[in-house]
């Protein structure tokens, strides 16, 4: 499985947040992954960045363990966060914010994905590539994050809340990106999000989880079956 | 009275572009880190010392400046390395950062006495004292080395910000250090960078303020407090404004010596910065995105 978690134990010093969370991801799978404010999501995902420590269990990316690896060490291997509402380097120009990242990325020699392809894969930044980050819509800004996320060699997307502060029709058209982007470029993606029923839509998995245990772990088909509130 | 008032203008002109550079390597210290760095006062002068060290060494001018320089940058990584790096792994507040900066303000301004003098030190450079006439206008070669470089050196760290790779990921990192960090970006590299490039150019203003009127170990707390008075009334985070209004406060602080005694000059310039933040806080240059102080 390219990303996987088995019984992960982790939390902030020392102290355990989550516990025994396991879950597995297949090439272009989206896992939509619900909760309430610090029932643990993005303790989870913190987790597989590495950006808190795993105090037991496993996380293993394409065959590789990696719990024990630092944040560099994963983030070379190609897990991209999408950080909430702070995806952007908001005083540079967009096109500054894809060389910036792009040439770090060079430099690691990690390039899958260049300045070009993001260009391709969402034509919104090249239109607006002399703009000032900070300055574009909310929508406009989340594509950037989302563009900055997949520079290099994605391996997985961990993406939180990608749809705060953005207006109904715009989570739409984020998401309908997001979904066409993992499925093409084949890469797992967790998305944190409190839009439910926009996040099922692209959703391939449904994982909730409640004060750091998972309360349910299935394929869309099983989630569609339940009332999800039940679990919150 | 005109002459005196074209004298004044042009004292206030040539202080105006050193203490700009030192406000323009500041706030972009500052900008990029978030670190109040009033230990750049204490590089200010022992960069100068050096250069004058250099020259007592029979070393000519421009080779000493380029050591002072060097040595500048060196000082600045390892205090960025060996004390900000650090407190920040700490989670040290401002504050803590400040009282810090401060402490190795005071250890420089003290090694600057030991190694070298304590006392007022003047180069041995016979150019020193030679005068140019431009017109009405009389500047000495140092006078105009400052005219000249200061400015220059300014637009380099403009032109290098915004068009190299090396600036445009210092900006980068200044704009949103959390993203910096899971980008491959590697904020304390970019730090380090920030400072050498920061305490290699205030070496300039040092060494040349230094060669026109002569250094004590102590003195450059003054011109970092104008500077940094500059860097809050120019905008937070703009190099431009901080550059500018350096120029204003020294032109205003050179001309009030026609109405009050120069006594006072600096205390019209804190009157002045008073004014600022109770009229107009954003400063000068207004920006959209800065640290906040």
């Amino acid at each position: 499985m390219p990303l996987s978690a088995t019984n992960l134990i982790a939390g902030y010093g020392g102290k355990p947040v989550l516990e025994k969370v396991s879950f597995t991801l297949d090439d272009g799978d989206i896992l939509a992954f619900f909760g309430h404010n610090g029932a643990g999501k993005s303790t989870t995902l913190k987790a597989v960045l590495g950006l808190i420590d795993t105090i037991d269990g496993e996380i293993t990316l394409n065959g590789e363990r990696i719990e024990k690896m630092s944040v560099d060490q994963r983030l070379e291997r190609g897990i991209k966060l999408l950080p909430e509402g702070r995806g952007v380097f908001p005083d540079l120009s967009v096109k500054e914010n894809i060389d910036v990242v792009d040439a770090a990325n060079r430099a690691k020699g990690s390039q899958s994905i260049s300045a070009s392809d993001v260009y391709d894969l969402l034509p919104v930044l090249a239109e607006r590539r002399s703009s000032i980050a900070g300055e574009l819509s909310g929508g406009q800004q989340q594509m950037l994050a989302l563009g900055i996320a997949l520079l290099g060699t994605p391996k997985c997307l961990l993406l939180e809340e990608p749809s705060v502060g953005l207006q109904p029709d715009l989570v739409e058209e984020l998401f309908a990106k997001i979904s066409e982007v993992c499925k093409d470029l084949r890469v797992p993606a967790i998305l944190i999000e409190h839009k439910i029923v926009s996040a099922m839509k692209i959703a391939d998995q449904v994982m909730i989880i409640n004060s750091g245990r998972l309360v349910f772990n299935g394929s869309k088909a099983e989630a569609e079956k339940i009332d999800l509130w039940d679990y919150f | 009275m005109t002459m005196l008032l074209v004298h004044l203008l042009v004292d206030g002109i040539v202080t105006g572009c050193s203490i700009g550079l030192v406000a323009a390597t500041f706030a972009y210290f500052y900008s990029a880190t978030g670190t109040f760095h009033v230990a750049h006062a204490g590089i200010y002068t022992f960069c100068c010392y050096v250069a004058w060290y250099c020259i007592g060494l029979d070393i000519p001018f421009v080779p000493a400046l380029l050591i002072a320089m060097i040595v500048g940058a060196l000082l600045g990584m390892m205090i960025q390395g060996l004390l900000y790096a650090k407190l920040e792994r700490l989670k040290a507040t401002p504050l803590v950062m400040l009282i810090g900066s401060i402490g190795v303000l005071t250890v420089l301004q003290n090694v600057s006495a030991i190694l070298f003098s304590p006392n007022i030190i003047q180069f041995d450079l016979p150019w020193r004292t030679e005068y140019l006439e431009f017109g009405p206008i009389l500047l000495s070669i140092p006078q105009l080395l400052i005219v000249i470089l200061c400015p220059l050196l300014f637009l380099a760290l403009q032109v290098f910000s915004s068009r190299t790779a090396l600036g445009r990921q210092i900006r980068a990192v200044a704009s949103n250090p959390e993203l910096a960090q899971i980008t491959h970006l590697r904020p304390q590299r970019m730090f380090l960078y920030a400072i050498a490039i920061s305490s290699a150019l205030v070496a300039v203003p040092g060494t040349l303020v230094g060669i026109d009127q002569a250094m004590q170990p102590y003195t450059s707390l003054i011109i970092l407090l104008t500077a940094v008075v500059a860097v809050i009334a120019g905008g937070i985070g703009s190099l431009a404004g901080a550059f500018l209004m350096s120029i204003v406060l020294s032109i205003i602080q050179s001309v009030s010596v026609l109405f009050v005694s120069g006594r006072w000059s600096l205390g019209v310039v804190f009157a002045i910065f008073i004014l600022f933040i109770l009229l107009r806080p954003e400063g000068l240059v207004k920006r959209k995105f800065k640290r906040e102080l």
